[in-house]
């Protein structure tokens, strides 16, 4: 081996050795310290806690800017999964509805979007309404983040524009010379809420289930409709919840856990308007020598047809 | 054969020279270029002011949830030991340099429900003036 390759490779082999104790110093035996470090290097767990942590303050001290600069830095879906998680977690533990309208404000400020915050972001109003032949005003099912609305017109006290039907612009309506001062006022759109009833109702029996009545309130596309308050009401006692809270099973769901021996009563609005009586857990079909099997009840609500508004229009 | 072969052989120079060369290069990386990568850390390495953050934001949870047991875990990822010392510790130096008085009230009232006022905070308990 000629001299000149002997001392290349004592060079490179001279290297190798350095850059190995080198990197054995600065990776393991001094590596940089582990101080000083910021939120979005916590562990994931910690991370949510502490978005849970900037969330909780909100409630108690309403400084946005503050709650902002606590979860800058944080990626997008961290904030959303904790926060998500906390409303629907505190919706369910029954938080007073302040909380949870605070919480849901938060949320919505950072663009964080659940079903559940419909519940609590527009029940001021009495009674959730939605105008009927106006599809596109109906609740908009929140399946995707982009299409949740921001006002959902069916959860606003705003009453529709009445819209003319033709009728009333009909050129067989005699014109006259002096129009009126009071134009012919259109048919007042009841509320959805005055126009639900039974659709249907069916009873579901599987091996080991919870004894539920299970609700599903729906507008006249079959989507379900947040927001509504639902009442089980039995002799001495009466349970309310309101649609919505269970995202994964469904807007206009709401379940009640149910008793074998009780006769329920299920009553929607604020007043518990009675729709359903004399619901009662009942065993389901018998079937062989096993012993028979006591069925929830699943209950579909939706908006009766308007007899006599199809009356006018056929008129 | 030169006086200085005599005394390190011309590849040995070379080696030495390769060493240093190799620590350098392993410092700039190790240190610099590609250093240790630190995630899923524990609160209890947070810089000071996210870690005064974090204990600022359990105390006032404390107020929101109610949870002693709670805000006792979360403390306790900061100090095993001696959950409340953080929050005392924070309380009064918030005290000292003047920090917003709901902060300290909340601490304070934390670091009581703790068992662990001390002198310093005490008027905070009764709102100081």
């Amino acid at each position: 081996m000629s001299d000149f390759a002997t001392r290349w490779i004592a060079t490179f082999v001279g290297a190798v050795i350095g850059l190995t104790l080198g990197l054995l110093y600065t990776w393991i035996i001094a590596p940089v310290e582990l101080v000083n470090t910021y939120p979005a290097l916590l562990r994931t767990d910690y991370r949510q806690s502490w978005v849970r942590l900037a969330a909780l303050s909100y409630v108690v001290d309403y400084d946005l800017e503050r709650t902002r600069s606590r979860l800058d830095g944080l990626k997008q879906d961290d904030v959303s999964g904790a926060i998500q998680a906390l409303i629907e977690e505190s919706a369910a533990a029954g938080w007073p509805a302040d909380t949870l309208r605070s919480l849901t404000t938060l949320a919505e400020a950072l663009d964080v979007q659940t079903p559940a915050m419909l519940v609590y972001l527009y029940t001021s109003t009495p009674l959730p309404s939605a105008p009927i032949n106006t599809p596109s005003s109906m609740p908009t099912r929140p399946a995707t983040r982009t299409s949740m609305p921001r006002a959902s017109p069916s959860l606003t006290v705003d009453t529709p524009e009445p819209t003319r039907t033709p009728r009333d612009a009909s050129p067989l309506i005699t014109p006259t010379p002096e129009p009126t001062s009071t134009p012919p006022s259109p048919t007042p759109t009841p509320p959805l809420l005055a126009r639900l009833g039974l659709v249907r109702q069916e009873q579901l029996c599987e091996p080991g289930q919870m004894l539920q009545v299970q609700i599903l309130v729906t507008d006249e596309r079959g989507a379900g409709i947040p927001g509504v308050e639902v009442w089980l009401m039995w002799s001495g006692g009466a349970d309310r919840a309101v649609t919505g809270l269970k995202p994964g099973k469904g807007a206009g769901y709401v379940d009640f856990e149910a008793e074998p021996s009780a006769s329920y009563v299920l009553g929607v609005g604020e007043l518990g308007t009675p729709l359903v009586t004399d619901l009662q857990v009942e065993p389901c079909p018998y079937e062989g020598d096993e012993e028979p099997l006591m069925g929830s009840w699943r209950v579909v609500l939706g908006p009766r047809p308007l007899a006599t508004r199809e009356s006018d229009d056929n008129g | 054969m030169s006086e200085r072969a005599g005394l390190l052989p011309r590849w040995g120079t070379r080696v030495i020279v390769g060493v240093v060369v190799g620590l350098a290069l392993g410092f700039a990386i190790g240190w610099w270029l590609w250093p240790v990568q630190y995630t899923n850390t524990e609160p209890g390495v947070l810089r000071q002011d996210y870690r005064d953050d974090y204990i600022i934001m359990v105390a006032t949870a404390y107020e929101a949830e109610g949870s002693l047991e709670l805000a006792r875990e979360r403390l306790s990822l900061l100090d095993p030991e001696e959950p409340s010392v953080p929050v005392v510790e924070l309380a009064e130096r918030l005290v000292e340099a003047g920090g917003a008085a709901e902060d300290i009230e909340r601490l304070t009232r934390l670091a009581w429900a703790l068992g662990a006022l001390t002198p310093t905070l005490v008027p905070d308990m009764e709102g100081r003036p």
